[in-house]
Parts: C-alpha cells; sequence; structure tokens
C-alpha cells in the first residue's frame, strides 16, 4: 500500500524548518560560556510529515543510511526509502529529501534494525527475529538461498572484515534463547554460519572487529575472538538496569557504556588507552566524530571531547531514540523525525575557541585534527592558530607562552612590530595579513591607556627580537627588525643599543636618525653614521657633544673615543680637517691620532689611509709637545731608521735639556729626567748625526756624559774615556762604557776597550788631569785604584800578559792577587779543555777506522727489486750509498738528507754487484 | 606539547590505585604541574603521559569511588608499576588497599611493580609539614588530597573550617605499610628475596607540600625501565606491521626536508 507514494517529493525548507524546530521543541542549549564549542549543529532532514503524519502510535524504530539512502524502519512494519541531498545556501547546510518507496514487510511486528550491505545491493531487516533480505532500491525481499536466521536478537556488520571476498559481508548475530553468538558470511546467494561461541551470560548487544567479538553479557562487557575462542573479561555492567551500548569506533577499538555514566574507551586487548569521558547515566546512543564523542540520552545530546574528555556542547533533543554514525555522519532520530548532526568546519570551532580566548582548547583541538586534515593544510592552519593564540596571549601580558606561539607560529615578526606605533620604518613594505591574526589596532589600544603594560610590552619586543634576529626568522625583514629594536633600545635607554649598533645591523639611517636625535643619543647616532659610512657625520656629531652644543652623557670619554676614531679613519681628509681641533683639546691625546696609526707595511705603495710620516712631522711643527711625543713614538716605538727623525728627534732632546739648564729654575728631576731620555737615545741610536749634536753640546760642561758618548759614537774612545775618567771621574761609568761600547762587537774589540780604560787609568803624563794637581798623589792613588778594581774585577777580558807589561813595577803582587788567581787558572784551564778535545778526536778517528774497516768485510745487497730507505724506490743503477749498519741508499736521497760533513756518511760506490 | 603525548603510543603504564580522598590526583597533579590545587572526585579515570628521557610513560589515574570499582582491572591490564596509595591520617583506607584493590591488580603484568604510598604526610607533622598546617582534613571534600585550599594560594580565604588549626594523629605507621608490603607479594606468590625490598617500595609523601613525590615517580619510572625495554623489542619483533608507526616515521622525515 505505501509503493503509491512512490514520487511523491518534499522539499524542506528553511521555514518549514523552524517549524519543525519549535512544534519539535529542540533548541541549542549550549549558552553556557565555559564550554560553549559549537561543534555541531542539528540540521532536520525527514520530517514527521513525510514518514506517519499525525498517526501518533507510528514510532520510527530503526534507521539506516547508506550513502545518499535513508532507510527507515517503523514499529508498524514499513520500510521507508529516503535519497537524502545536502544543500547550502548562504553559508548553512540543509537537507532535502526525496521520498522513494515504502514497503509493508506483512507482519505486525516492529522493523528492528536494517543494515545495507551496499557491495550486494542488500538492506538486511530484522524483523520479528528473524533476519531478512531485500533489495536496496525494490525493497523487494530476495531469497536468502536457504533458511532465514531466525531467533536473532541482535546483530552487526564486520566493518572490519577478515575474509577478502568485497563480495562478502560479515556479521554478527546474538541469539535470542540461547546463551550463543553466530558468525555468518552473508554472500549474493546464501547465508553460511561461519561460526558459534558460547558465552557465560546471555549476551544482549554485539559489536564486531576482524575476529574480536565486543559483547555486553548481562552483567559485564567482554571481547571475545571467535578465532581463537580467547575470551577478555573488561569490567561489569548491569544490562538489565541500563541499556549496553558496544559500538565500534575504529580498529580493535570500541566504546562502551560504563557504570557511573562512563563512555569507556576499550581495544580488543581488554585495554584502556583512551581516558573515559563523563556522559550521563542513561545514554541511549554513542558515536565518535572525531575528536568528538557524541551520546544522545532522554533529553539532550552530549558532545565530549577526546583529546582533553572534557563536555564542549550539549543540544537539547527531546524524545531521543536513536543515535548512529554511518560513514562518518551522525544521523540522529526521535519516534517521529530524522536529523543530521552536522560537524562544523573545525576552523570555525577553533576561531569560536580564541573568540573566547581559549586557547589551550583551541591548539588541541587543532593537534588533534591533524591526522584528518592534509598535511600542508593543516600546517598553514596550525601555524596561523598558534599566531592568533600568540596574540591573545600577549594581550593578557602571558610574554612566555606567546613568545613560544609566535615562535612555533613561525610568526612575521612584524604583524608584533606594527602593533607598537612608530616603530615599523615608513619605508617599510608591511601590511598586516588579512583577516588580522588579532584585535589590536595598536599598543595603546591594547593597553587602554595602561603606561605599564606598554612598558611590560615593550620590554617583551625588546627581549623577543633580540632572540628574532639572530634567527633565521628575521629573513627579509631584518632591515624592519633592527630598526624597531634600534628605536625600541633609544627610548628605553637600554644598554644594548651601543651593542647593536657596533654588530652588524640592518638599521635604516633615514628612519633611526630623527629617532636617536629625538631622545638625544648622540654618540648612537655617530655610530651608526660610523656604521652607514658617513664619518664625516659622525665625527661633526660626537665634537659637538664634546663643545657642548649637544647634550650627550653616553661617554663621559667622548674626546679620547673621537681621537682613537680618527686614529683607525680611513679618510685622511677628515683626519686632517679635526686634528687640529683634537691637538687644541689636547697635544698629548690629540697626537694618538697619528700615534695610533698603523703605518704603511710598505711605503712605496701610496695606500689611503696611509699618513706619511714626514708630513705629520711638518703639520706638527707648531705643537711642540705633540711633535715630540710623534717621533719619540716613531723613532723609540716603532723603532723606524731613519737618520732625519733620530736626528730630529736628539735634537730636541738636547734643545730641551740645554734650555732646562739655562733656566735657574728648573727642578733636578725635571733636568735629570730630560737628560736621561737624551742619554739613552744617543746610547742606543746609530743613525743621528754626531757631529751636529757634538757641535750643539761642545760647550756645555754640564753635558759631559753625552758628549762621552757622542765620542764613542765616532769611535774615539781615548777622548771618550778621558772625559769620564779625568773629567767625570766616574769609574763606574767608565766602565760600563766599555761595556756598551763593545756592545754587539767581538771579544777582541771589548779587550782593546778595557786595555784602554786600564791605560788610561795608568797614563801618568795626562796634562790637565786633576791628578797633577796639588793633591795629585791623592788623584793617582785614586786611578790606581780603579785599575786594581778594574783588574780584578773584570780580569776575564784582558790579556794577562800585556797586562803584566803595563802595571807598575811597585804594585804588590797581594794587590793583584785576584786578577793574577783567575787568569792563571783560566790560562790553565784553557789548555786542559783543548788537551780534552785532541784526545776525544782521536778516539772518534780511530772508530770510524774500525767501522769503515768493517763495513768493507761483508757485500751490500742491492738489486732491482729491494728498495731505497729513503724515497722506497727501488735501485736501478749499482750505485748507492751505504748508510751506518748496512743500509743501501740512492745516493742522491743520501746527499738530500744527510749533513755534507756529517762523519757518519761514507761512500761506498762501486761495490760489487750481486744482483 | 601535551597535545602532541597524547598521540604517541605510551611504552610501558603506570597506574595509581587507592581509597577515595587519599589523594591520587592530587599526588599526579603535583608531579605534572607542579602544584596543589583543588581537584573534584576523579570520574572514570584520567591519564597523563610523562615524557622520560626517550620513552613515554603513561600514568592512570583512577576514580577511588566504589562506583568505578569495576574498572579497575582493565586500567590496571599490562600495567608495569601500581602505585596502591593510602591516606596516612586514615587507618581504613589502607585497609581498603588490601580488601578491594588488590585483587584488581590480578590484570597487571606478571613482573609488575608495586609500591605503597601513604599520602597527606604533610597532616602528621613530619618533615613534610613545611607549608602545610592552615586546614584539616575534610571527608566531604572531593576525592583526591582532600584539603583545601591550593597551597599556592596568598590568602586563603577566612572560613572557620580553614582557620581553625586541626593536626590529625598519624594512624597508619610505615611498619603497616612495610608489613601490607609483604602480604601483597605473598599474595602474589612471588618469592620476597627476589623482589624489591619493602623499605625501597614504601613511601609516604605530601601532595600539598610536594614532599617525596618527585622521588616516588621517578624512583618507579627508573624501576619500570626494563619493562619498557622489553616492550620495545616485543614490539619490534612482533611480525605484525605497524601501520601507524611507519607513518610516523614517514612523517618525521617528510618534516625533516622542508
Amino acid at each position: 500500500m505505501g509503493t503509491e507514494r512512490k514520487g511523491t517529493e518534499a522539499v524542506i525548507h528553511r521555514r518549514l524548518r523552524n517549524q519543525i524546530c519549535s512544534s519539535n521543541g529542540w533548541v541549542d542549549a549550549c549558552c553556557a560560556a565555559e564550554m560553549s564549542v559549537k561543534a555541531f549543529e542539528l540540521v532536520p532532514a525527514v520530517a514527521r510529515e513525510l514518514l506517519m503524519g499525525d498517526k501518533a502510535r507510528i514510532n520510527i524504530e530503526c534507521i539506516e543510511c547508506c550513502g545518499k539512502h535513508l532507510y527507515i524502519g517503523t514499529n508498524d512494519c514499513f520500510i521507508h526509502h529516503f535519497l537524502l541531498e545536502e544543500t547550502t545556501t548562504k553559508g548553512t547546510l540543509s537537507y532535502s529529501v526525496q521520498k522513494q518507496l515504502v514497503r509493508y514487510l506483512g507482519l505486525k511486528k516492529p522493523v528492528d534494525a536494517l543494515k545495507a550491505a551496499s557491495a550486494l545491493e542488500r538492506l538486511i531487516v530484522l524483523c520479528d527475529s528473524t533476519l531478512s533480505m531485500v533489495d536496496m532500491v525494490t525493497l523487494e525481499p530476495v531469497p536468502s538461498g536457504g533458511s532465514k536466521v531466525r531467533g536473532v536478537a541482535a546483530f552487526c556488520i564486520n566493518e572490519n572484515p577478515v575474509n577478502g571476498d568485497p563480495f562478502c559481508v560479515e556479521m554478527g548475530v546474538i541469539s535470542a534463547r540461547r546463551r550463543t553468538v553466530q558468525v555468518y558470511m552473508l554472500y549474493e546467494d546464501r547465508v553460511q554460519l561461519v561460526k558459534e561461541v558460547t558465552t557465560p551470560e546471555q549476551p544482549c548487544a554485539v559489536s564486531l572487529d576482524g575476529y574480536f567479538l565486543c559483547l555486553a553479557l548481562s552483567s559485564q562487557y567482554m571481547i571475545l575472538n571467535y578465532s581463537t575462542g580467547a575470551a577478555q573479561d573488561l569490567f561489569p555492567y548491569d544490562s538489565e538496569e541500563r541499556k549496553p551500548i558496544v559500538k565500534r569506533i575504529g580498529r580493535e577499538e570500541f566504546l562502551l557504556a560504563a557504570p557511573g555514566g562512563l563512555g569507556m574507551f576499550a581495544n580488543a586487548e581488554g585495554v584502556s588507552q583512551r581516558a573515559p569521558v563523563n556522559w550521563s547515566e542513561s545514554v541511549i546512543g554513542a558515536a565518535v566524530c572525531f575528536p568528538y564523542v557524541v551520546a544522545l540520552d532522554e533529553g539532550f545530546i552530549t558532545v565530549h571531547s577526546m583529546l582533553d574528555q572534557q563536555l564542549k556542547q550539549t543540544l537539547s533533543f527531546r524524545d531521543g531514540h536513536i543515535l548512529q554514525d554511518f560513514e562518518g555522519k551522525v544521523v540522529l532520530a526521535s519516534t517521529k523525525a530524522v536529523y543530521v548532526l552536522v560537524p562544523l568546519p573545525l576552523e570555525r570551532q577553533i576561531q569560536d575557541l580564541l573568540a573566547g580566548h581559549r586557547v589551550e582548547e583551541a591548539l588541541t583541538l587543532t593537534e588533534g585534527a591533524q591526522r584528518n586534515i592534509p598535511k600542508d593544510k593543516f600546517q598553514i592552519l596550525h601555524k596561523r592558530i598558534l599566531q592568533q593564540a600568540g596574540f591573545i596571549q600577549f594581550g593578557q601580558l602571558q610574554f612566555l607562552e606567546a613568545k613560544e606561539h609566535f615562535r612555533t607560529g613561525q610568526l612575521d615578526v612584524r604583524e608584533l612590530i606594527s602593533l607598537y606605533p612608530l616603530l615599523l620604518p615608513a619605508s617599510s613594505s608591511f601590511s598586516r595579513c588579512h583577516p588580522p591574526l588579532h584585535q589590536f589596532a595598536d599598543l595603546n589600544h591594547l593597553a587602554q591607556g595602561d603606561q605599564e603594560k606598554v612598558q611590560k610590552c615593550k620590554r617583551f619586543l625588546i627581549t623577543y627580537l633580540g632572540e628574532v634576529r639572530s634567527t633565521e626568522g628575521a629573513n627579509g625583514c631584518r632591515e624592519d627588525v633592527d630598526t624597531a629594536l634600534l628605536k625600541l633600545y633609544a627610548e628605553q635607554d637600554h644598554d644594548s643599543l651601543l651593542d647593536l649598533l657596533a654588530s652588524p645591523n640592518a638599521c635604516l639611517l633615514a628612519d633611526c636618525a630623527p629617532w636617536l636625535e629625538k631622545h638625544h643619543k648622540y654618540f648612537a647616532l655617530g655610530l651608526l653614521y660610523h656604521y652607514n659610512g658617513q664619518d664625516a657625520a659622525a665625527i661633526q656629531i660626537w665634537v659637538r657633544v664634546v663643545n657642548g652644543e649637544l647634550q650627550d652623557s653616553t661617554r663621559s670619554d667622548l674626546y679620547e673615543y673621537i681621537v682613537d676614531f680618527l686614529s683607525f679613519c680611513s679618510n685622511l681628509d677628515l683626519v686632517w680637517k679635526y686634528a687640529d681641533w683634537a691637538l687644541q683639546k689636547d697635544q698629548t691625546i690629540g697626537v694618538k691620532i697619528f700615534t695610533l696609526r698603523t703605518l704603511a707595511k710598505n711605503q712605496t705603495k701610496d695606500q689611503t689611509g696611509q699618513i706619511n710620516p714626514d708630513d705629520v712631522i711638518t703639520y706638527l711643527g707648531k705643537h711642540n709637545q705633540a711633535l715630540l711625543l710623534y717621533l719619540e713614538h716613531l723613532v723609540l716605538e716603532r723603532r723606524i731608521k731613519k737618520e732625519k727623525l733620530h736626528t730630529h728627534l736628539a735634537v730636541l732632546y738636547t734643545d730641551r735639556v740645554l734650555s732646562l739648564l739655562a733656566q735657574s729654575s728648573s727642578m733636578d728631576a725635571q733636568v735629570s729626567a730630560a737628560r736621561d731620555k737624551l742619554q739613552l737615545l744617543l746610547r742606543e741610536s746609530n743613525l743621528y748625526r754626531v757631529q751636529l749634536l757634538l757641535g750643539k753640546i761642545q760647550d756645555c760642561n754640564q753635558l759631559l756624559l753625552e758628549r762621552a758618548t757622542l765620542h764613542g759614537k765616532l769611535e774615539e774612545h781615548d777622548k771618550a774615556l778621558h772625559i769620564l775618567v779625568h773629567q767625570l771621574k766616574d769609574f763606574p761609568a767608565a766602565e760600563a762604557y766599555c761595556v756598551w761600547g763593545s756592545a754587539s762587537r767581538d771579544a777582541g774589540y771589548q779587550q782593546h776597550l778595557y786595555h784602554l780604560l786600564l791605560g788610561v787609568y795608568l797614563d801618568r803624563d795626562i796634562p790637565g788631569s786633576s791628578s797633577t794637581g796639588p793633591g795629585g798623589s791623592n788623584g793617582t792613588g785614586e786611578l790606581e785604584m780603579a785599575a786594581v778594581d778594574l783588574l780584578n774585577g773584570h780580569g776575564e777580558v784582558f790579556d794577562a800578559v800585556q797586562v803584566l807589561g803595563l802595571i807598575p813595577e811597585g804594585w804588590s803582587l797581594q794587590l793583584l792577587r785576584p786578577f793574577l788567581g783567575r787568569a792563571l787558572r783560566g790560562s790553565m784551564h784553557a789548555h786542559r779543555t783543548s788537551q780534552l778535545a785532541l784526545g776525544l778526536a782521536r778516539s772518534e778517528n780511530i772508530q770510524l777506522h774500525h767501522d769503515r774497516l768493517k763495513q768493507r768485510r761483508s757485500p751490500v745487497l742491492v738489486s732491482d727489486q729491494k728498495g731505497c730507505h729513503l724515497c722506497h724506490n727501488t735501485f736501478s743503477e749499482p750505485d748507492c750509498v751505504c748508510l751506518p749498519g748496512g743500509v743501501p741508499v740512492h745516493t742522491h736521497c743520501a746527499a738530500k738528507r744527510v749533513v755534507p760533513d756529517s762523519p757518519i756518511k761514507r761512500q761506498l760506490a762501486n761495490t760489487s754487484n750481486h744482483t | 606539547m601535551p597535545e602532541f603525548s597524547k598521540m604517541r603510543k605510551p611504552d610501558v603504564k603506570i597506574v595509581i590505585l587507592g581509597d577515595m580522598n587519599v589523594g591520587k590526583t592530587s599526588l599526579l597533579h603535583r608531579y605534572t604541574e607542579r602544584k596543589f590545587k583543588d581537584t573534584v572526585s576523579t570520574v572514570g579515570g584520567a591519564f597523563f603521559l610523562k615524557q622520560w628521557g626517550p620513552y613515554n610513560i603513561s600514568i592512570w589515574d583512577t576514580a577511588g569511588r566504589e562506583q568505578f570499582h569495576g574498572l579497575g582491572s582493565m586500567y590496571c591490564r599490562g600495567a608495569a608499576a601500581v602505585i596502591l596509595t593510602y591516606d596516612l591520617t586514615n587507618w581504613h583506607s589502607l585497609a581498603e588497599l588490601e580488601e578491594r584493590f588488590l585483587s584488581l591488580t590480578d590484570t597487571a603484568n606478571h613482573d609488575c611493580i608495586y609500591a605503597i604510598v601513604g599520602n597527606k604526610a604533610d597532616l602528621t607533622g613530619n618533615q613534610a609539614q613545611q607549608v602545610a598546617g592552615q586546614d584539616g582534613p575534610t571527608e566531604d571534600q572531593g576525592e583526591g588530597g582532600g584539603v583545601n585550599p591550593p597551597s599556592a594560594c596568598p590568602t586563603p580565604p577566612a572560613s572557620p573550617v580553614l582557620l581553625s588549626r586541626v593536626t590529625l594523629n598519624k594512624q597508619v605507621s610505615r611498619e603497616d605499610a612495610v608489613s601490607l608490603y609483604g602480604r601483597i607479594l605473598r599474595y602474589k606468590g612471588m618469592d620476597e628475596s627476589n623482589c624489591l625490598p619493602a623499605d625501597k617500595m614504601c613511601f609516604e609523601t605530601s601532595a600539598k607540600t610536594g614532599y617525596n613525590v618527585d622521588a616516588l615517580f621517578e624512583t618507579l619510572f627508573d624501576m619500570v625501565l626494563p619493562s619498557i625495554l622489553r616492550n620495545r623489542t616485543e614490539r619490534e619483533q612482533s611480525p605484525t606491521v605497524d601501520l601507524e608507526d611507519h607513518k610516523e616515521t614517514g612523517k618525521r622525515t617528510r618534516a625533516r626536508c622542508c
């Protein structure tokens, strides 16, 4: 009788849908702000009108959905067939249903269950405890090739079949009367019982995955492997009290209703791998729609997340009767109508969570959905969510978390910089991403005028940018990052400002210069100019600071810094330009411009940035002190060997000494310091013009020591010693002169000088010498004593025989005892040493003779198979050299290796050849 | 990230069992979050994945309520260690371990390690009482901890209950726990001389002050390492191709390329 309705068509419009809503009385109940995620939307599919009209007694018993086909079994033994079409209008999804056939099964019993076997194009029907099959399209009964399966309480289809045949459907069947579970294979033309297993109690619900039967018995759940018979008790459950749920949710994993209103997960091994969800006591049906567990009870649909077990959404649903998922589509039925629970797009759920500042949940949901989204799409989504999450936490000043999310989300750091007014350079091409990652206009908007907040955010950005600029994250926007960082440093008076400018950076000059000026960071501004190659501008700024025109206390030693800077500056015009300024301020410091400068290694190449010392000397003419320092630098430190410089310095020294001597007010210390310098130069240098200086000090009787030195330079040792001994009477100086004068000369020269000195000491005929004066005897005695001391003290340098001829007859042996003793001992030592050497040489000679004889006695084997021990090549000629021990080597190898006059080398040419 | 860790396959399982209100959730929370906070009575169970060196250890926190008792043996299935928790101030909670919870561990691994943990040491006036002292236990509060409020709270809400300073006497001595340990080994038919000694396996902790909590978990982690290694080798030797594992490694290598 239902077939007449074939082709009746009904499209549910939105208007109608609203009517259903109000008539059926369901409303979204997910209004509690704490838990609201809108994960699903309930969309009507088949309205009451299409099924039973206003016949109150007729109820929906079961549903089956397979692709677009929707089958509904009713309690009056009808099967209704609909086609279900999704339509989306203005982003709202709705279903239009097309009524197909209606078939009456001819009994007065309800249709208990329907399952589609789409491969066989069959619909399996459970009615009156009997399984039968009808065609999916015509709903005509199909003979099952044998007896119907009777006495069935419940059945299930194996969604993870063990049989490889695609045209075979596996079925688990619970017997109504016996404590057994049967497994059937359903073919196109027959139904085959594969296995029958007995259970300890009456089973009441079954689910099948592979060989695993998950069963609800009357007092507990269990897992049964029907192939091996292995059983695994899960946990107790009173099936009388509450309807058990056994729901396969994935490969070898089941969802079970547990006592206390729990949804428990259990795998085939009987282990729970996920924490349970807490739904209500009276759950009728449940399904998993990842990452959610959806459950239906008497009044509500509850949505729990499998990721954190929390209740996420509650939808009111009265008269709920069935909740089942078909290939991911969750379909619900009240007793009168059918609805589809449509998941909202994941992104929208996540955005909703973010809008509620529920960062962790949003991230959990995103990451939980990883396996449901293509990888590239997931990465983009994940990054964006991380960035958004970061901004939310940033807005809440949770900087640590924000930073972590920015980092993992690979945030374009300019998004963050752009929040801070004026930080991005004017030239930056950056524009914020769309749709925006956050709702803040800028930092002021975020902080709502709270300056402390602003400061905290700024400090955060400083640390963040500091970390980012050293990573790849700053690639492509280094200018923006560094400029922003510089501005923040300047504004916050941060110490790292100078470090930033002193190290490689990408700060934009045009943008930063006004900013630094505004914050009076003139020193830093100079550094920035310098970094950008504008040294002139840099120095100009700094000079103005030193001169007090600008105020910046960054460096108290800025003047010294400028001098140092100029000493390295390669722009010579700039050096000359500011040298005068620097020298006027302080000659001793200013001269460092030149003294710290490295000199050209190769004077012939006129390298840029190199200053000719002559130019400097000419330039420094007006700055005496600086000139002196500069010459000292060249001569004493750089050890430049130029007569002109040495003479110039010596003349300057002399002039200074002379002028100090001329001034009666000079302090002794000053004079002696000046003289020390002069003396040192005169002694150490061999380059200055001696005659010139000698002429300069000839008339000054106070500079006798200097004169003696100059005479020494001219090798006029007698004159020099005469001055030292007779005029200065400074015997230690005279001895020191001998040492100095003979330094870097051979021993003979030294002996010569000492003999000269001895001669001067012993010379009695010196006219004008103080010894001839009235106190002459004293003076002579003094000289003689000096001579004795000299001999006794430095006996080793004298030729004893010569000395014996020189010393006066009257001197006692006792007087010269130390000298004579040492001379005697020395001579004896030399004699014995030579004797010893002679003996050793003789013995070596004999030894070598012995070796030679020994070598000649035995043959030396040389063959073209044998290698030379030095180069490891073979011998091609009979000529060879035999090393001690009889090792033959090439003659050229031996020549290369052995020192020419080594005693071990012996040529054994033309030795007998034994090849 | 903990979100990711939920996706990873745990290498080994540790289960915390014990009567309600002994502080199972608080113990786990103290260890994982480093703080003590209010917990509500655990429903069903929850678990936490701990990265311990290269291994993932899942720690299951169970519900102590009688109502969920039936689930216990399922949680224990395949466990490498079971933490039997009691309340030091409540003798009954120790007795319950033997009467009610011991049989649940029948499903655990044959070489499962048992630790006996007396919690709430801060209430017994021993050295764990550094922070505690303001409040007494209130039995009507949520399961787990049974003490209120979070110790981190700078100004505890002024409630008469909290201000009345109750110190409870220790009801369970260490010797009681040690002898229970011995009985457990006998129940399991294990030779005491081959097992870990009782003085190493009986702990007194305070989830509130953190006393001995890290020591408890980390001692156990070290002890279950052999189990982990055995699980790993079993998994490697298993002829079944683990598609999920393969997918993961594939992902990892691909991620490295880009």
